[in-house]
């Protein structure tokens, strides 16, 4: 899930012109899950939008509880059939979701004008009802057969992939001593699972290619393509 | 100079340590920048004196040009290059760059991260960690780039490496240690060490990899120094015995104890180890006094 927090109201408000008409759309899959831009969150956002004077002409969280508002088709036919009315009179967009879901509204409204009431944060594990932790950075090369399913590119602060810094303090890392250096937490589950050969070789430098921006992936029910500055690469998913 | 040209004769060898300044050399020459006053202090007393790189993430004048500043002083530099703040093609280029400008010795590391230092909000680079950065290295003394690429003319330098015996579990630092040695570490210096038990405990389970050790020592200058490294400095642990015994003479006699402290342990441990890296942290004037308590000589080449 991507994690999102809201801006803080006043960076909002200051993003929306005196007059400004807004419809505030909010997601009820990962924006649900932050209370950053689930039901509540979006009404209560018109409401406070409202108190401050802005122009509120409506507001929804597109689909049912767990639908994400980055499901282009969706979205689209919600903002432009179901809210047509009050989307025909809007401005402006603010989007309480992450950054797909601003984006995915600006599709679904054939371009309008956007105002991204959160910052995307990181993707994340639903730990709990109110606990998000980031466990994998996107990076495009996944190596954690390696490192026991635990992500060095994420855990370690310095993205090593070959064993911890010297920096690490009573197991904790050297940047926050808050938090458990990922390289122990690696080598301790390794050794508990009895399978610390895997961190003996050598890891060699990552294709940071495969870590350009902007990605994109192509899906068939039988293979999917996966396009990037590193080229295509094309698997198959039926043998 | 390469350094491991003294460790295949079998010598002791000693090195110091000095940080590039917090600014630009003056175009008035009569100002001495502070690092190369204290790499004058050193010269006559050790091999070689290694030259940090942006260290604890402090912005300064480039470890390179500060090399290659001692070297025309006739000081031998040990170039420290970081992964922090240059990605893979930058670091190949400053390494065929201080070679071609007579940099002999380069000690590699994953580097301090940007937290610990004066630009926080930095990008942190770290495309390569510090294994990775040995190999890459190597293919270089070999005539070829980190992608195979061939070389008009390769680099010869002696790669230098870190480890820190104080790190628990050990066994997962000298698992880094040995992928180190694999990718071409030619020598280790060590994070500072201040127990006699830690290093030979370390000593005992390293030396299998063939490779000679420093043993790097901090200049513990003060007990307020020692309660500090303890707080802030990660990986360093200075036992409290230390810290009371230089807190027990007044300031004005502290580099003086400093020196007959540095020296006795350096004194009791040298046997276990192929050579010492004193870091003294601006008191480069008491080095001298510390390798006579320690009863050591740089020796030179044959």
């Amino acid at each position: 899930m991507h994690a999102t927090i809201q801006k803080p109201i006043d960076e909002i408000v200051s993003f929306i012109k005196p007059g400004e008409k807004v419809f505030v759309v909010g997601c009820n899959n990962c924006a649900w899950k932050c209370h950053s831009g689930g039901e509540d969150e979006t009404r209560k956002m018109a409401e406070r939008l409202i108190k401050r004077g802005v122009d509120v002409v409506g507001y929804s969280v597109p689909g049912p509880q767990g639908m994400s508002l980055c499901k282009l088709s969706n979205t689209r036919q919600v903002l432009q059939e179901n809210y047509k009315e009050q989307v025909n009179k809007a401005d402006s967009f603010l989007v309480l979701a992450c950054g797909q879901g601003v984006h995915t509204v600006i599709d679904a409204t054939d371009g309008a004008l956007v105002h991204p009431g959160c910052d995307t944060i990181f993707g994340g594990e639903t730990v709990s009802e109110n606990e998000i932790e980031e466990f994998c950075s996107l990076c495009g090369e996944c190596i954690i057969e390696y490192t026991g399913g635990l992500c060095p590119m994420t855990l370690c602060a310095k993205q090593l992939l070959n064993g911890p810094c010297g920096g690490a303090e009573n197991g904790h890392c050297e940047v926050d001593e808050e938090r458990p250096c990922g390289w122990i937490m690696i080598y301790e589950r390794l050794k508990k699972l009895g399978r610390l050969e895997l961190i003996e070789g050598y890891l060699g430098p990552k294709n940071n290619a495969k870590w350009s921006r902007p990605r994109s992936l192509r899906v068939s029910p039988t293979e999917a393509t996966f396009c990037s500055i590193a080229g295509r690469i094309t698997v198959s998913n039926q043998d | 100079m390469k350094l491991t040209d003294l460790f295949k004769e079998d010598i002791f060898v000693v090195t110091g340590e000095v940080g590039p300044i917090k600014g630009a050399l003056s175009r008035d020459k009569s100002k001495v920048p502070q690092c190369v006053k204290e790499a004058e202090l050193l010269k006559d007393h050790v091999h070689a004196v290694n030259v940090t790189d942006n260290q604890s993430a402090v912005m300064r004048l480039g470890s390179m040009f500060a090399s290659v500043g001692l070297k025309n002083r006739g000081i031998e530099p040990i170039y420290q290059l970081t992964c922090r703040d240059r990605n893979r093609i930058a670091l190949q280029s400053d390494l065929l760059t201080a070679y071609s400008f007579g940099i002999d010795n380069v000690l590699l590391l994953t580097g301090d991260h940007i937290q610990l230092g004066d630009h926080k909000e930095a990008k942190p680079v770290f495309d390569l960690d510090s294994v990775q950065l040995i190999k890459m290295a190597r293919k270089l003394n070999e005539g070829y780039d980190l992608t195979g690429n061939k070389l008009e003319n390769p680099i010869d330098m002696a790669l230098g490496a870190v480890v820190n015996p104080n790190f628990e579990p050990l066994e997962l630092q000298l698992l880094k240690m040995k992928k180190k040695v694999d990718a071409g570490a030619e020598f280790f210096q060590t994070q500072a060490v201040y127990d006699e038990g830690v290093l030979e405990r370390f000593m005992n389970l390293a030396s299998r990899f063939n490779r000679p050790i420093q043993l790097g020592v901090v200049v513990l200058k003060s007990p307020q120094m020692g309660n500090f490294m303890n707080k802030n400095v990660s990986g360093i642990s200075v036992p409290q015995a230390w810290i009371d015994e230089i807190g027990s003479v007044d300031k004005a006699d502290r580099k003086k104890k400093a020196a007959e402290m540095m020296g006795r342990f350096i004194g009791k441990v040298k046997h276990m180890v192929q050579g010492v890296h004193i870091m003294p942290l601006g008191w480069s004037d008491i080095v001298p006094k510390i390798l006579e308590y320690a009863e050591i000589e740089a020796k030179q080449a044959a």
